[in-house]
């Protein structure tokens, strides 16, 4: 079946290579000049510009590594950078072990209703990102609804309230786990569901306790879903500016809010955050070509 | 013996799940609790009940006019999207062509970039171009940014659909857009259906890219943002929450029942 299926696409294709040589390059033409101008353009702009090799004000034109420099030499934007690897790396470390046991729960516990409860899961990450946030800063507030809720009961002064909710750097990290955690769910949830449970039985038969198989062979065994899940999170959050300038205060200021500011109306240095712009990318980027090097390596494995 | 769970195992397994899901829906909860309360400062003791910040905010031409604005932006860039994610999952599941891996890499590769760094990038090239800011700049960015995801719910498909249909169809006759219009097309219909939602959903809550290169006319993203930092109109920005966020459930189990539909129907056809 598979075999004949395959020779059939395979016969198509020549066909219609066949007969149309012109159709891929009329397929492909408009998604590659729109992503040519409206996203690698962009990109090369922001990569000459932190080289001062352009600029879009008069000024001093040609090729300098001085923004380079300053950058990897001064410290401050570096300094912030770590945290905000910091900042990510936790928040993914916490997300993905809490999002393993639910993944786990609906592909092996042998629930009736694993879909149904994937979706309830999932839901959350499908509705607004902002409106998420909101739900937060009203819950976590001075006269939010948890110190509110702690005055009303007499738990704690009006006086005194927990003050370190919001406008924190632990304010960030919850605020970006909570809306990541359903998504990263989903990666560990197929990466244990194609698991094959005659491997378990296997182990089992052998003599293995429940604790030793899931060591040796559950756990090695979802390890692309898991790597898969703390990119999904690790990536997006480290250029996170709008939960921290929503939630964060002075305390969560991170990586990406330098660079929103550093394209501002206050004090705006277009080459400095363009250097900044330009070195998440690349730190992006790398992560993203080792990751999935690794994930298919991975899956290879599994096989 | 279970292998992989043992009863007690399960036991805790389903308590956490059940304890994460409070943890998920409470703030959700907490939202709608809060948009029926009569106090303009959302704490506790509840003081009574009211529908005033609902009906205030069906009165605030602001709101309605953010809510507007992004629903032309999310219906121009979602097709934007769509069109150019069918031609590019057409060149990359019908066509063998030197390169691919690296052009599909490319037109994937907006999935991880950064928002901020695209952001700041689309508005150098706006400035470098001497495009004023507008709705057109956020559609565009807008359709950069979904195109990936477009991608990613047509491929599967195409790569299920048979090729010998449209085989079949050019055998007799058809010409390559006849046969993508009368065969392809309504074979991946509910893939570009949903395609569509996903690019819909993404640009309608998208604040990031938008931010950077919005002009006067503001969607709703943006006015949400700047309604939560100056919380004078806090109540009324809970209502509209509660609104989007219970639809946007509600599109969520649709699409999914109806996708459950659909595939018990493809099965039934085979």
């Amino acid at each position: 079946m598979a075999v004949t299926e395959a020779g059939s696409v395979a016969r198509a294709r020549a066909r219609r290579r066949f007969r149309l040589p012109l159709a891929t390059t009329g397929l492909l033409s408009l998604p590659l000049v729109w992503l040519g101008i409206f996203f690698l353009a962009p990109i090369a702009i922001v990569a000459a510009y932190s080289f001062n090799v352009y600029s879009l004000y008069p000024g001093a034109h040609g090729f300098t590594l001085s923004a380079w420099h300053d950058f990897l030499h001064g410290g401050v934007y570096l300094r912030l950078f770590w945290k905000s690897v910091k900042v990510s790396l936790i928040v993914s470390v916490i997300v993905v072990a809490l999002a393993y046991p639910l993944a786990y729960y609906l592909a092996l516990s042998g629930t009736k209703r694993k879909y149904v409860l994937l979706l309830l899961l999932i839901a959350p990450f499908l509705t607004s990102y902002l409106l998420r946030v909101l739900a937060w800063k009203v819950i976590l507030g001075n006269q939010g609804v948890i110190n509110s809720f702690l005055f009303w009961t007499g738990l704690r002064s009006p006086d005194h309230p927990i003050s370190q909710l919001l406008y924190s750097r632990f304010a960030v990290m919850l605020v970006l786990a909570y809306i990541w955690l359903p998504f990263v769910a989903l990666p560990i949830f197929v990466s244990l569901e194609s698991l094959d449970r005659s491997l378990l039985e296997a182990a089992s038969d052998l003599g293995a306790s429940r604790r030793w198989a899931f060591l040796r062979v559950t756990l090695p065994l979802s390890l692309p879903g898991i790597f898969a899940g703390f990119l999904f999170v690790f990536i997006p959050t480290l250029g996170e500016f709008v939960t921290p300038s929503l939630v964060g205060g002075a305390s969560g200021y991170l990586y990406g809010n330098q660079i929103v500011d550093l394209f501002g109306a206050g004090f705006p240095d277009w080459e400095t955050g363009s250097v900044l712009s330009i070195f998440l990318l690349v730190v992006v980027a790398a992560l993203t070509v080792v990751f999935s090097r690794f994930l298919r390596t991975g899956q290879v494995a599994a096989r | 013996m279970d292998v992989a769970l043992s009863k007690n195992g399960a036991r805790l397994l389903r308590g956490f799940f059940a304890l994460v899901v409070l943890f998920l829906y409470a703030p959700i909860v907490i939202l709608l609790i809060f948009s029926f309360n009569k106090s303009a400062v959302p704490s506790f003791p509840l003081s009574g009940f009211t529908l005033k910040w609902y009906r205030e905010f069906l009165s605030n031409s602001d709101l309605k006019g953010a809510l507007e604005t992004s629903a032309i932006v999310a219906a121009l860039s979602s097709t934007g999207a769509v069109a150019l994610g069918v031609l590019a999952s057409l060149a990359l599941t019908r066509r063998r062509f030197r390169g691919k891996s690296a052009v599909s890499a490319l037109l994937l590769s907006p999935l991880v970039i950064p928002y901020v760094v695209f952001g700041v990038s689309l508005l150098l090239l706006f400035h470098t171009l001497g495009v004023p800011r507008s709705l057109l700049t956020i559609v565009i960015g807008h359709i950069v940014i979904s195109v990936p995801y477009t991608i990613l719910v047509l491929v599967p498909r195409l790569d299920q659909v048979d090729v010998a249909f449209e085989e079949a169809a050019a055998d007799l006759g058809a010409g390559p857009l006849q046969t993508f219009r009368l065969v392809t097309f309504p074979l991946i219909l509910p893939a570009i259906v949903s395609a569509f939602l996903i690019a819909f959903t993404t640009s309608f809550d998208e604040y990031a890219v938008a931010s950077f290169v919005v002009g006067s006319r503001v969607t709703f993203p943006i006015y949400l943002y700047s309604a939560l930092r100056f919380p004078t109109q806090l109540p009324q920005v809970i209502a509209v929450a509660v609104v989007v966020l219970v639809l946007s459930l509600a599109v969520v189990v649709a699409a999914e029942l109806g996708r459950r539909v659909a595939e018990r129907r493809l099965e039934a056809k085979a």
